[in-house]
């Protein structure tokens, strides 16, 4: 238990060996950059491989220095995949492969060259491969800066933005050299920011060999760029002057840039808050929509709103392991897009049965339906549990991964942008269903007057039903558009029920523009409140704040003009 | 009509209350069980006390399955002082309060010898009392925040010094500087919490970089968190040691990718999150965190391979959800391993004695899968080995880190007991005699 002593937690290391690191990174640098001297370097650095993986420690360091002296671009790869567990002792040779330890055979490739060592391509058990070699603990970091030297040149840009990151996170100017040789060869624009970032927070902190001249431009260029990267450190140098009063101007110029990087990281917190706020804000609208509907203009309480979504979000599942299981792997992502009907389908459905079989007999009797909905619930998170079990796991399209840097440290990501579309889509839908269309004139019909809107021929009974199935539709494609922020249990949709009513309620029963405001509302004003006062205590506060809100103002934000029936 | 629908009525308020008092399905032998424990008769009862629904249901359920696994195979070699287990399933289903009814029932009612149960702290709280009065055993094998020892239970799980604490000394040495402690809000994080930061500060961590922050059960939106994390990460060094529990790592994992940060950038040391939980998340974001343990399904040894291979059969036979693709992991193997404890205890013993029993468990040496353990000599807890592992994309995990042999467990923290003064052990036999006799 005692092998691993925290020596130094604070990682400034080479300090010391500044001078004389850069000397030897330059060239090595400048060596990678002349492709003529490559031919010949190869075979060293093949050799100081071999020699770094059957050596001692000393004999490792020695293997390291000869190793970074090399021009061989596969140093980069090969020290990864040393540092990764990925390299074999096997049969004598040091052996590596392509793909993940659960494959049970694999191509045997050579550590270094990553060329198949059998070329009769013959397939090899990994079990047979033993266990991984694995890098000294007190080697790691020097292996890990060194790859990362390598890894500047990398093919990938998201390893080149990585290496140029933490070369300039780790504060050791010996990465000076190599940064600034990266910086004129780079043309990929995103990553020459991350490098030009690098090497001005390195010179920042580079008492010793950088002109305070440097410095102080460098400060500059990082106030520019709202770097929060570069925060800690204006903050320790800062620190450091302390108070004496000696090195004024320098400081000066120092809370200068400091006040424009905190000044821009409010910014994008404000726009943070925003967009988490219009995210939140358009899942509950797309919760709260069916409710408005359900509850509104047919007076009826679903408590099993909820569950409707749960089972919109389980279709997506169905659809989901359908497409995985008997579709070829190319149209994985298209199962998404087939989803969308299909759940807004089987919750309308599931929908469309409650009401025939449950709703129907129980209408101007709120707490029977109450009740009754609260027993349809229960028996549909019983019969997905039954049928799932508690644990289900879903891979989201590989188009809504990840986001969009829409501005430098402000990402969007893209799941969350998808679900503000559709719950606008949904919105311009059910008005334009509502406004627009004979099946919208009967529904309003059958809410305003029952008996006259009987009399004219609709039926009303019809109506009913499939509203009812339409409200549950649309709690189906909120639990659909759930999926893609969190998991798939058979009980989620308890979590979001309250928060439904809430927003329905605080809205106004009845109304489109209420069930918006109040969504929206919330949403944002939970965002604001949130960052200050923690996750548990924002939820209190919300409630709080609706309850108020009800007591001053019961009908809610936009209550229902006109003679309306009394629910 | 109206005559009718009340007989209807009638009928079915008594065909339901006959119903109602068939409990479990286990009133067969009530009549039998006052004989089942005593020296005449053929079978032994366990109560096993795992939640098959609500929100704690994703992970409880497999340790049911499991120990219904360990009492199928020692039966199957003749069971425990030639008596055949009879195990009793009952659900709390996540409520704590009915944990402690349903402990009761198994200890009053159906005369369990043992039982093994509980999952969260706070169920383990609400059962206490109740071993405690009765002079009963329980064997809890889930990793929890230590502070505490009963001489009624036995913990076949880590403590913070066998998984928090050397978590987070693997993250210094890995070069983190920065800590983000993210905790779902109940006893357990709050107090793991309460180790850690003691820890950390004891190592010289300035306060300054320790953020400490907790979201209630189920919590969803992780988006301020998230950008609060990015901030206090911008500049390099810094991790998170999560204890969120329950569907709530789905959405935090999740938010952390889809924003944009790695676990290059940020690891996260997760304290909750094993092979059962990763088997219902979108495993894709998550490679490359960290989780710290003291058994992993992918320990590659005979004896490993071959539970694993005969839990996954046991679920595919029984038709258990998931089936063979169901995996181990450490709450899996600790209740599994229990069962064993307690059984080569009694063969010791010689009797089904609670007293003798828990004497002959104190120092006992034993294989579990994962490899050789052995309870502490005094301290009710487990010797277990630590293992650091990253998650892979097919939901394993890869052991990047151990220690060195078995680590002894503390019952209570030396970090927030820093004078080596502990409170004396609760429960225990009682003077004047309450417990059943055997």
């Amino acid at each position: 238990m005692e092998k691993h002593i925290i020596s130094d937690p604070y990682p400034m290391t080479g300090r010391r060996h500044t001078a004389l690191f850069t000397a030897v990174l330059t060239v090595l640098f400048t060596s990678l950059l002349s492709p003529s001297t490559a031919l010949s370097q190869g075979n060293t650095a093949a050799e100081a491989a071999t020699q770094l993986l059957k050596a001692d420690l000393e004999g490792k360091r020695k293997a390291l220095a000869a190793i970074t002296q090399s021009s061989d671009a596969r140093v980069g790869r090969f020290l990864q995949a040393y540092l990764g567990s990925e390299i074999y002792l096997w049969n004598d040779d040091f052996v590596t492969f392509d793909g993940s330890t659960d494959e049970r055979v694999v191509a045997v490739l050579d550590a270094f060259t990553r060329s198949p060592l059998d070329a009769s391509g013959a397939l090899v058990k990994v079990s047979e491969l033993g266990v991984s070699l694995s890098a000294p603990r007190r080697l790691r970091r020097d292996l890990q800066n060194t790859a990362r030297i390598f890894d500047l040149l990398s093919d990938e840009p998201e390893a080149r933005t990585l290496s140029a990151t933490k070369l300039g996170d780790s504060g050791n100017p010996a990465f000076l050299g190599p940064l600034e040789k990266a910086l004129e060869v780079e043309s990929d624009s995103d990553v020459r920011f991350v490098l030009e970032e690098s090497v001005a927070i390195l010179r920042l902190q580079d008492a010793e060999n950088t002109a305070l001249e440097a410095r102080l431009d460098a400060a500059r260029t990082l106030g520019e760029f709202g770097s929060s990267r570069a925060a800690p450190v204006l903050i320790r140098l800062l620190d450091e002057i302390g108070d004496s009063g000696d090195q004024a101007s320098t400081e000066k110029i120092f809370r200068a840039s400091l006040s424009k990087i905190e000044s821009y990281e409010a910014k994008i917190r404000l726009l943070g808050y925003i967009f988490s706020g219009v995210s939140l804000g358009s899942i509950l609208i797309l919760m709260a929509l069916g409710l408005s509907i359900i509850f509104g203009q047919m007076g009826v309480i679903n408590m099993a709103h909820g569950e409707m979504m749960m089972v919109g979000a389980y279709a997506t599942f169905w659809m989901h392991e359908f497409f995985v299981h008997y579709m070829p792997e190319g149209l994985f992502n298209v199962y998404f897009i087939v989803a969308l009907p299909f759940a807004f389908l089987v919750a309308a459905a599931v929908g469309f049965v409650t009401e025939l079989v449950v709703v129907r007999h129980l209408y101007g009797r709120p707490l029977e339906t109450l009740l009754a909905t609260w027993g349809v619930s229960l028996v549909l998170i019983q019969a997905i549990r039954l049928l799932h079990g508690d644990n289900s796991a879903i891979n989201n399209p590989t188009w809504l991964r990840g986001g969009a840097e829409v501005l430098q440290n402000f990402v969007l990501p893209y799941n969350r942008c998808f679900i503000i579309v559709l719950c606008l889509l949904a919105l311009f839908g059910v008005r334009a269903l509502m406004n627009r269309t004979r099946f919208g004139l009967r529904v309003r019909a059958t809410v305003q007057n029952r008996d006259m809107a009987d009399s004219l021929g609709v039926r009303t009974r019809r109506v009913d039903g499939l509203t009812f199935a339409f409200g549950a539709g649309l709690a189906g494609t909120a639990g659909y558009a759930l999926t893609l922020i969190g998991g798939i249990t058979p009980d989620m949709g308890q979590n979001y029920i309250v928060d439904s009513f809430l927003v329905v309620v605080t809205g106004g029963v009845g109304e489109l523009i209420g069930t918006v405001g109040a969504g929206m509302g919330l949403g944002v004003l939970n965002k604001f409140i949130e960052p200050s006062t923690g996750a548990v205590w924002g939820k209190v506060l919300i409630l709080a704040v609706v309850i108020v809100f009800i007591q001053w103002r019961p009908e809610g934000l936009f209550p229902p003009k006109g003679r309306v029936a009394d629910v | 009509m109206k005559r009718f629908l009340a007989l209807c009525a009638i009928a079915t308020l008594v065909v339901s209350v006959f119903g109602c008092t068939q409990e479990g399905g286990s009133d067969t032998s009530s009549t039998a069980s006052s004989t089942a424990k005593s020296a005449g008769g053929e079978s032994v009862k366990i109560g096993i006390l795992h939640s098959l629904s609500g929100t704690m249901a994703i992970s409880e359920t497999s340790l049911k399955d499991v120990v219904l696994m360990a009492a199928e195979e020692i039966n199957a070699k003749g069971g425990v002082l030639g008596k055949k287990i009879d195990p009793v399933v009952v659900d709390p289903a996540s409520d704590w309060d009915l944990f402690a009814e349903k402990a009761r029932d198994l200890i009053t009612k159906e005369e369990v010898a043992v039982t093994f149960g509980c999952w969260t702290s706070v169920s383990r709280k609400s059962v206490l009392p109740v071993f405690e009065q009765y002079n009963e055993l329980l064997f809890y094998p889930v990793q929890y925040e230590g502070e505490e020892q009963s001489l009624n239970v036995f913990y076949t799980a880590a403590t913070p010094n066998q998984q928090l604490v050397p978590a987070a000394e693997y993250m210094m040495a890995e070069g983190s500087t920065k800590f983000y402690l993210l905790g779902t809000d109940y006893v357990f994080p709050r107090t793991a919490n309460k180790v850690l930061k003691a820890f950390l500060k004891s190592k010289g961590v300035p306060d300054a970089n320790v953020i400490e922050e907790y979201t209630p059960f189920h919590h969803q939106d992780y988006q301020t968190i998230v950008g609060k994390i990015k901030k206090f990460a911008a500049g390099g060094g810094a991790c998170v040691l999560s204890t969120i529990n329950g569907d709530s790592n789905v959405p935090f994992y999740k938010e952390f990718a889809n924003q944009g940060l790695t676990s290059a950038d940020c690891p996260i040391m997760a304290f909750s999150v094993a092979e059962d939980e990763l088997r219902a998340m979108d495993v894709p974001p998550l490679v490359g965190h960290l989780a710290c343990w003291n058994y992993y399904q992918s320990i590659d040894t005979p004896e490993n391979n071959e539970f694993v291979k005969n839990f996954k059969a046991f679920c595919a036979k029984h038709n258990l959800p998931g089936g063979s693709s169901r995996v181990t992991d450490d709450p899996i193997e600790a209740a599994y391993f229990g069962v064993y404890v307690w059984k080569a205890a009694v063969e010791k013993a010689n009797s089904f004695d609670v007293d003798k029993v828990r004497k002959a468990v104190y120092g006992l040496e034993f294989d579990a899968p994962g490899g050789r353990k052995s309870m502490h000599a005094s301290n009710q807890h487990t010797l277990k080995p630590v293992y650091v592992g990253e998650i892979l994309a097919n939901g394993q995990f890869k052991i990047v880190w151990n220690s060195d042999g078995l680590v002894s467990p503390d019952s209570y923290s030396r970090y927030l007991h820093p004078d080596g003064k502990f409170p004396a052990p609760t429960g225990g036999p009682k003077k004047v005699s309450t417990s059943k006799n055997h």
